[in-house]
């Protein structure tokens, strides 16, 4: 067994709690076991960054600290805005060595070197490129036209650094599923915003944004939408419905982590990966393909 | 946009885009008002105001209207327009910017449920060094009800109970309704640099 660091996020300890149990489920079925950091914070998210620039910074440092404590060389963070956040902290601290030694004063675990900080498609793409995975797949997404759903933060920084993927055409949830079986469509909004907290503060805004979406993903035939990251997942999720109804979108779209996909292809159990928690259905095609 | 925009005066001008400039970190007057950003932004439609809009006014040194528009309570921070810029000016550090002067003098928020929101997040993270979603959204809906029934917005308020009610249910049959609090042990290292950041 690998060991990476692992920085779950709030959002993977409680509504999206069903990411958390998959991510482990999958990389253990890969041979890597995610070694959560002891005792993390918040990591602020885009609300210190819009408060208070020295916290938006600080919050994630803290956690690179606790993630440097481990001796590991790398950590997973699967949500895409503590991904972004944590990355930024580290990049402006490498360039700031003054703040870095104001807020290392305040640490019980300092931040020094530089622990790789990936996304949990870092980690998978050159595992479909080098065919593990599909080695260890027990079924094939046949069937499977999934709209891939990158949302804001994977691919768009706040500061000027080298992003892993196309930026405004990305191809990493389209690589891992394609070796899987599955037939990604093409389309124009994987990149576009859904609001995020606009949802509980701007519903009007996000719910326009996230009508945008919905409609291309259904045009260009997709019979689900996938995301890796917990607030795209839930926001897509969450108010498809609602979105649905107030722009007559008349189909559904599951909205899969690509975790479940990848498990499903894996032969793992879907209600213990709790497929069943979505709000639209995304048990009934998993069972419509023969991948339960 | 107000007429103001025709208006300029060096000396309101020079403060105004030194200001934002540093805080930012923003090139401002790199800017030559090709609009790529305009094209990208997803709220542009609704804010009237665009990125390209919003440098303008800072450079005219129209502190009223830069800190007072939709775009700078809106904006997503969805980093398209500093992805697409040219001159690499990220926009989302700036409406960043305007809403921290926008507080710091004391001014009213054009869209207070959107800073309220954003404070009620911080306050929820300071006191448990974690997100409680619930917690965070108790103290956001509480504000924002106590303002609005002070505005007679009763029915914004009990609209919104039942869209937030709505969520929760429909969270709690998926099983998706976290109700345990996660704090962290080191509560006091978090709160410290809660205390650092006021001074800075
Ligand atoms: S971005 Fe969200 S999920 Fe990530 S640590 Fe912060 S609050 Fe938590
Ligand atoms: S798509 Fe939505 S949730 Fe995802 S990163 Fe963008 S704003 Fe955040
Ligand atoms: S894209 Fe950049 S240079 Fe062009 S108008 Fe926008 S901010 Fe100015
Ligand atoms: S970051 Fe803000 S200003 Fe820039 S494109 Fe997104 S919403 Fe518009």
């Amino acid at each position: 067994m690998t060991q990476l660091a692992y920085y779950p996020g709030c959002s993977l300890h409680s509504s999206s709690e069903l990411y958390d149990v998959q991510c482990k489920m999958v990389f253990n079925n890969l041979g890597i076991e995610l070694k959560e950091i002891e005792d993390w914070n918040c990591c602020g998210a885009t609300a210190a960054a819009k408060t208070n620039d020295f916290l938006a910074v600080a919050l994630p440092a803290r956690n690179l600290g606790l993630a440097t404590a481990t001796g590991l060389s790398e950590i997973v963070i699967p949500c895409s805005s503590c991904y972004s956040r944590t990355l930024v902290s580290q990049k402006t601290l490498a360039k700031d060595p003054g703040l870095r030694d104001s807020i290392n004063a305040e640490l019980s675990q300092k931040i020094k070197g530089d622990i790789k900080v990936s996304s949990i498609l870092e980690i998978l793409v050159p595992k479909a490129r080098s065919g593990e995975l599909a080695a260890k797949a027990v079924k094939k997404l046949d069937g499977l036209k999934p709209a891939c759903y990158y949302g804001c933060l994977l691919t768009r920084f706040p500061i000027d650094m080298d992003v892993p993927d196309n930026v405004e055409n990305p191809q990493g949830m389209e690589t891992v599923l394609k070796a899987l079986g599955a037939a990604p469509v093409d389309w124009s909004y994987k990149t576009d915003c859904c609001g995020a907290s606009a949802s509980v503060n701007d519903a009007d805004q996000s719910q326009l944004l996230m009508s945008r979406i919905f409609t291309d993903a259904v045009a260009r035939g997709a019979n689900c939408l996938v995301a890796t990251c917990p607030l795209c997942q839930f926001n897509v999720d969450a108010y498809q419905a609602e979105v649905g109804k107030k722009f007559g979108i008349e189909k559904q779209l599951p909205v899969y982590f690509i975790t479940e996909l990848i498990g499903a292809s894996m032969g793992l159990d879907p209600v213990e990966m709790q497929v069943d928690r979505h709000f639209v259905d995304a048990m009934g095609l998993l069972k419509e393909l023969n991948l339960l | 946009m107000s007429s103001s925009v025709l208006k300029y005066e060096t000396a309101a001008s020079t403060s105004l885009l030194a200001e934002v400039t540093r805080r930012s970190g923003q090139n401002l007057q790199a800017c030559y008002q090709c609009r790529r950003c305009a094209a990208g932004c997803p709220v542009g439609e609704e804010t009237g105001v665009t990125p390209d809009r919003l440098i303008r006014l800072i450079v005219l040194g129209d502190r009223e209207e830069a800190v007072n528009n939709l775009l700078v309570w809106k904006c997503v921070a969805c980093y398209t327009c500093g992805t697409r810029c040219p001159n690499n000016i990220q926009t989302a550090r700036i409406t960043e910017t305007l809403k921290q002067m926008s507080k710091e003098a004391h001014a009213k928020p054009l869209t207070p449920r959107i800073a309220d929101f954003h404070s009620a997040f911080m306050t929820s993270t300071r006191h448990l060094g974690r997100f409680n979603e619930i917690e965070a959204l108790a103290i956001y809906e509480t504000k924002t009800a106590i303002k609005e029934l002070s505005q007679g917005k009763v029915k914004a308020v009990i609209d919104e109970m039942i869209g937030q009610a709505r969520l929760a249910l429909d969270m709690m049959k998926k099983k998706r309704l976290h109700l345990g609090v996660d704090r962290i042990k080191a509560r006091s290292e978090v709160q410290a640099l809660y205390e650092k950041a006021k001074g800075r």
